[in-house]
């Protein structure tokens, strides 16, 4: 059996592409939506050394590329992972899988230098990582919020980068209390350097050196490590308009603030932080200032009181650069008491050259993107100190790469970075076939309670919203897929199939569009040629497992639409096939089932509301209809075959209403005769 | 047509609608048996009333006694027969052969017709033949009777006076193919024509107006179609079971209200729906007779074969002419 | 293409009883494409079978195969040992693959599995109509490009008889008139005038008329040495 793929069937669905660690989200969501939470996590494990952190903080940008956004809302993908990471364990923790034992340093411990270091123990390295603060995590741990993040979720990933042998050594700053000579001495044959960006940004404007103008990091690295509060009555004013001014916010409200006052230069639509991230903020009752320059910070008895700021004209110039211009005659007086600043961060790098390591004109580390070295021999650069500000996600992505590098260098072999290609838009037809199902919210802690403390606010979906939302995926890229030399050109599949995937190319050859295929499944049960294979799990495997589940000589079987294994339950002892929708039942899956003895075989279907495809149910009747005909045509009077429509929550008592579905059957029956 | 021209059979029928006469045509319906005797006592009743009586071939595709015996028993009473033939149950050969024993016995009046398909007759699985088509029967005729010759070119020994008909459906669609297919009916060598039933005057006299606009008329004798109605339910069988009859819902309407004047009795009410049917057909027939090339009539009285007299005779149509 | 459905499990119950051990034999060309003789016809009618078979305790036996086609002795080569080592074939093909078979395979009882219903096409998912009936002379050109032939149900070749409603055939109303799509036809065609010829009978001898058809191409003859 030979196969051809179109190019697009081997494009990653769009959020896996989008995603910087490639994460095979389609894959997690659908083992969510089938209940099996565990292979959830071990996908997630897969790519993502830090699935606590991720299913937490994530800026998830796979969520703006949802295909399912663009006929319906997104699946949201960050509060899945959440589902896959709070259900699906414990896992034994992440193992080696090959051992080439050098010894690397990491010196820097957030989310790049983690990445690179569980990557390259992984690959069997001897990793050491320096952390100059007291505790592992870097950014995460000193400048998240805890109320985005409590921190012993933080201890659960890096438990398990230590289980890989990953030497995590707090309190050692390079330059300090190592040096790169010393590293070298001691048998460390690459050093990588994911140092961060550790320094707020000031400003330039009158009475900023005042008292009572704090630095955002310094001020959020207090409140996180310290439990630093405010003294009581203040008013703080935060400038700036990013996730970092918005944490700064919420944390200062959170630290016994009387009010908080945000100003930035940026119009709301502008605004860098995110869009969910400002709406909760305001939620708590932040006063948003927008497109507004400081001028200056009145001091007062050596007290701030007012910070004095003009309207602003544009944030950007005509080139798109950052480059603010004002109404000079137009100002106005914010009043307050305090005055972070949350305008920026920066890296700090001034000392690197006594280290031997080279910075560019522009006093930056110096480093080559495409090797990801720096300009001394053995040591790398990765992270948000060569990238600049970004998610922590990116800088994950950005230390993958670097221990590619690293390894690469280490075997004295070059690397090549491949960008992944996502599979093309939804065509108009096929979105407008798309069947819209509702995106569940996910639930947050309510605004009064969570401004008086740092308690996480995001309580995240139970496991039940998890495998509702879960199963509105569409599956992007892993439904049918054409054998093309059993293909007999009968068409049928263009006919059946419900959002016209199917097309005829050039010289009349069928192409069942990869990239546009809703995985429904409704052609593979009709092809006459059985030309049509099935990507998707637990479709291609139903005979084996129908084998299995039928051994010991059962006699009865149930066939269920998978989506529902979450809620099922008192099926242990009866013999068990989930299918991923009915859709893809097969009329010689039920006929394997007689053969194999069952005398009572049931297809048991969601309720018609309940499924995300069209038609799928209908075509799972007719083709229970042609097994009942052909039964009936074998003479095999003892058989009986049963379909059967259930609410998500009725599966809960299944074996109830399958007796109940042969009792009516029997008295229907008898009413005929 | 002209006077002057030769006849072509001789037959009663032509000889009257040569001399100009408004023609009266009815239908003889066989029987699914071997006795000539109803043939033979409607022929008696209905000849002097009649100008020529069609005996049906096999019609609605339900076997009965075939239209040349029919015609030679009705020849025996001395009415003037016409046959019909369908294409539906015969090959060439067949119907060839059939045509010159009909001749042999002095049958000289022929209405080829396509036949109800045999899906709706008693024998739903018989293979239609269908050899020819009801336009090349007509030419088939035409050519053994002009030209002396079969089919396939040989030659046709002794007389051949036929006078050669045709049906037409002025209610079938497509409405502005019908006269088409009656102009390629007549160039096939039709005499004259025997109509479906008329109920819709108005489309009727539309649809002659088109044979007269090319001058069909003048080519061929139209007999307008009557089928007297005895009843409601009779009519609405028509309008939804019958293929090819347009009966009007009007109609329907009428005759119900006329039983209705019978109350509740079964009696009553069959006689006042048998009035109103002769009434209705009384009055097509006077409409139909002003149109303009009608030059007859041809009444189906389906199992009611004793109504033409009535029919004839208040129409003010008896006695028929007779013609030398 | 050629249209086929599959014959009552009775009726290939009833056949098969002198055999044990049956070949179900598709074919992946015309009946593979109307779904009757595809390699998912082919598996579904066997297991039909050995269910019928196991309850009737015949321990009977059956195999299954698809060719391209069964119309091609050359394709028939690759089933061989299958059609050799069974007691009889039971083919999914159209008559003209079953013939085929049965004249490669002079000592193999050939059984259909399959009516061979007509040439047409499937107008939609499930419905199969006819669309010629082969009569070896082509007259559509006077008909607008559609066949009166294979699609009026008394064949008539000069316009529609009176049976003629609202575009619907006579004998069903689910069947259209093709009268009346040759005549929309002719007249979007602007080529009314030439249905006002009349079509002459027609000769029959390129269809039924002479027994079993057959035609040559010289061009393409190879002379056998030694042969007639």
């Amino acid at each position: 059996m030979s196969t051809v793929l179109t190019q697009q069937s081997t494009a990653m669905p769009p959020c896996q592409a989008t995603c910087p660690i490639n994460q095979d989200v389609r894959g997690y969501l659908a083992a969510i939506a089938t209940g099996d939470f565990r292979r959830s996590l071990e996908l997630v494990r897969e790519t993502n050394p830090l699935p606590t952190i991720c299913a937490t903080i994530c800026a998830h940008p796979c969520e703006s590329e949802c295909r399912r956004g663009q006929a319906d809302k997104p699946l949201s993908i960050r509060a899945l992972k959440r589902v896959a990471v709070e259900n699906g364990g414990p896992l034994a923790p992440p193992s080696r899988v090959s051992s080439r034992g050098q010894k690397v340093a990491i010196i820097g411990s957030g989310p790049a230098g983690l990445t690179a270091a569980h990557d390259l123990a992984r690959m069997g390295h001897r990793v050491t990582v320096f952390e100059k603060d007291a505790a592992p995590g870097g950014a995460i741990m000193s400048y998240i919020p805890l109320y985005r993040l409590p921190r012993e979720l933080v201890a659960r990933d890096i438990d398990n980068i230590r289980a890989l042998g990953v030497d995590i050594q707090t309190g050692k700053a390079l330059g300090q209390d190592i040096t790169l000579d010393e590293l070298r001495q001691q048998g460390y044959e690459a050093v990588l350097l994911s140092l961060g960006l550790p320094v707020s940004r000031g400003l330039n404007i009158p009475g900023v050196d005042g008292e009572g103008v704090l630095l955002t990091l310094s001020f959020l690295k207090a409140v996180n490590y310290e439990g630093y509060r405010l003294p009581p009555d203040k008013t703080v004013i935060v400038i700036g308009g990013g996730n970092v001014a918005i944490d700064t916010a919420r944390s200062a409200l959170r630290a016994g603030a009387k009010a908080v006052k945000m100003v930035c230069l940026e119009a709301p639509d502008e605004m860098p932080a995110y869009p969910w991230e400002i709406e909760e903020a305001a939620e708590e009752g932040i006063e948003m200032n927008c497109s507004w320059g400081p001028k200056q910070i009145v001091v007062q008895d050596g007290r701030v009181t007012v910070l004095e700021c003009m309207a602003v004209k544009s944030v950007f110039d005509e080139q798109g650069r950052f480059n603010p211009s004002f109404h000079d005659d137009r100002c106005t007086l914010i009043e307050g008491d305090i005055v972070i600043l949350a305008i920026g961060q920066a890296s700090d790098v001034a000392w690197l050259p006594q280290q031997g390591v080279a910075l560019n004109e522009r006093g930056q580390l110096a480093y080559d993107p495409a090797t990801m070295a720096t300009g001394k021999e053995g040591v790398f650069a990765c992270g948000e100190v060569v990238q600049g500000p970004g998610s922590a996600v990116r800088a994950m992505s950005h230390g993958r790469q670097a221990a590619l590098a690293v390894d690469a260098y280490l075997r004295h072999e070059t690397v090549a970075f491949e960008e992944p290609f996502p599979l093309s838009q939804l065509d108009e037809r096929v979105k407008s076939e798309v069947k819209g199902v509702d995106r569940q919210a996910v639930p947050l802690l309510e605004v009064s309670r969570r401004v008086t403390c740092f308690d996480h606010v995001d309580l995240g979906y139970t496991p039940e919203t998890g495998v509702k939302e879960a199963r509105r995926c569409l599956n992007c890229g892993n439904g049918a897929q054409l054998i093309a030399d059993k293909c007999v050109a009968c068409l049928t599949c263009v006919r059946v199939c419900p959002y016209g995937v199917p097309v005829v190319r050039e010289a009349g050859e069928v192409d069942i569009r990869a990239d546009q295929c809703q995985a429904c499944g409704i052609c593979v049960g009709e092809c006459p040629a059985n030309a049509i294979a099935f990507r998707m799990a637990g479709v291609e495997d139903i005979p084996q497992r129908l084998e299995a589940a039928l051994a010991g000589g059962k006699k009865e079987v149930v066939f269920y639409c998978s989506y529902n294994t979450f809620y099922l339950r008192g099926a242990d002892t009866l013999a068990t096939v989930g299918i991923p929708c009915l859709g893809k039942i097969d009329v010689k899956h039920l006929l394997q089932a007689v053969a194999l003895g069952a005398e009572r075989v049931f297809l048991v279907g969601c309720a018609d509301a309940d499924c995300p495809y069209h038609r799928t149910l209908d075509w799972a009747h007719r083709r229970i209809d042609t097994a009942r005909t052909v039964v009936q045509q074998a003479g095999l009077s003892g058989v009986t075959l049963h379909m059967l429509h259930l609410e998500p929550q009725q599966f809960a008592a299944l074996p109830q209403h399958l007796s109940q579905a042969v009792q009516e059957a029997a008295h229907s029956e008898e009413q005929n005769d | 047509m002209a006077e002057s021209q030769p006849l072509k059979s001789g037959s009663n029928l032509e000889k009257v609608l040569a001399a100009g006469h408004l023609a009266v045509t009815a239908e003889v319906g066989p029987p699914k048996g071997t006795s000539p005797e109803g043939i033979r006592e409607k022929g008696a009743k209905l000849k002097d009333y009649t100008d020529a009586l069609n005996i049906t071939d096999n019609q609605t595709a339900i076997v009965r006694l075939c239209s040349l015996a029919g015609c030679a028993v009705l020849k025996q009473v001395g009415a003037d027969p016409l046959m019909q033939i369908v294409c539906r149950d015969r090959n060439r050969l067949a119907i060839q052969a059939d045509v010159l024993g009909a001749v042999a016995l002095g049958i000289k009046n022929f209405l080829c017709l396509s036949g109800d398909h045999q899906k709706f007759g008693n024998h739903p699985n018989a293979k239609g033949v269908y050899d020819l088509d009801s336009t090349q029967l007509i030419a088939t005729l035409r050519q053994m009777r002009d030209d002396k010759k079969f089919i396939c070119g040989d030659d046709v020994s002794g007389d051949t006076p036929m006078f050669i008909g045709a049906a037409a459906n002025p209610y079938a669609d497509p409405f502005e193919f019908r006269v088409i297919r009656l102009a390629k009916k007549v160039k096939a060598g039709a005499d004259f024509i025997q109509t479906q039933a008329v109920y819709d005057v108005d489309k009727f006299a539309r649809y002659m107006e088109l044979v007269c606009d090319m001058g069909l008329d003048k080519q061929t004798h139209i007999l307008a179609g009557i089928i007297p109605v005895r009843a409601s339910g009779m009519a609405r069988y028509m309008q939804t079971s019958v293929p090819g009859v347009a009966v009007p819902q009007s109609l329907i309407d009428r005759m119900k209200a006329a039983e209705d004047k019978g109350g509740e009795d079964r009696k009553q009410r069959g006689e006042h729906g048998r009035e109103e049917g002769i009434n209705i057909s009384l009055e097509l027939i006077e409409q139909v007779r002003q149109i303009p090339g009608v030059h007859g009539i041809h009444i189906m009285a389906v199992n009611w074969e004793d109504i033409v007299p009535v029919l004839v005779e208040k129409a003010g149509l008896y006695p028929r002419p007779h013609v030398e | 293409m050629i249209k086929a459905k599959h014959k009552s499990i009775a009726s290939i119950g009833d056949m098969l009883a002198p055999y044990r051990r049956v070949l179900v034999l598709g074919c992946n060309t015309c009946t593979a494409v109307c779904l009757a003789g595809g390699e998912k016809e082919v598996s579904l009618l066997a297991s039909t079978l050995r269910l019928r078979s196991t309850i009737n305790g015949q321990k009977k036996e059956f195999l299954e195969f698809v060719v391209q086609r069964q119309c091609e002795p050359e394709f028939l080569e690759e089933a061989k040992g299958l059609i050799q080592g069974a007691d009889a074939v039971l083919s999914l093909a159209c008559g003209v693959g079953m013939n085929c078979m049965a004249e490669n395979f002079p000592d193999k009882p050939l059984l259909p599995g399959n009516d061979t219903t007509f040439l047409g096409l499937s107008t939609e998912l499930g419905l199969f109509t006819e669309r010629c009936v082969a009569c070896g002379d082509c007259l559509i050109h006077l008909t607008g490009g559609l066949c009166p032939l294979a699609r009026c149900a008394k064949r008539l070749l000069n316009g529609p008889c009176g049976g003629s409603e609202e575009g619907r055939c006579e004998i069903s109303k689910d069947v259209p008139c093709i009268w009346q799509m040759i005549y929309d036809r002719m007249k979007a065609l602007g080529q009314l005038d030439r249905l006002s010829e009349i079509v002459p009978t027609r000769e029959w001898s390129m269809n039924d008329a002479q027994g079993p058809r057959s035609f040559v191409r010289e061009d393409l003859r190879v002379q056998v040495a030694g042969g007639g």
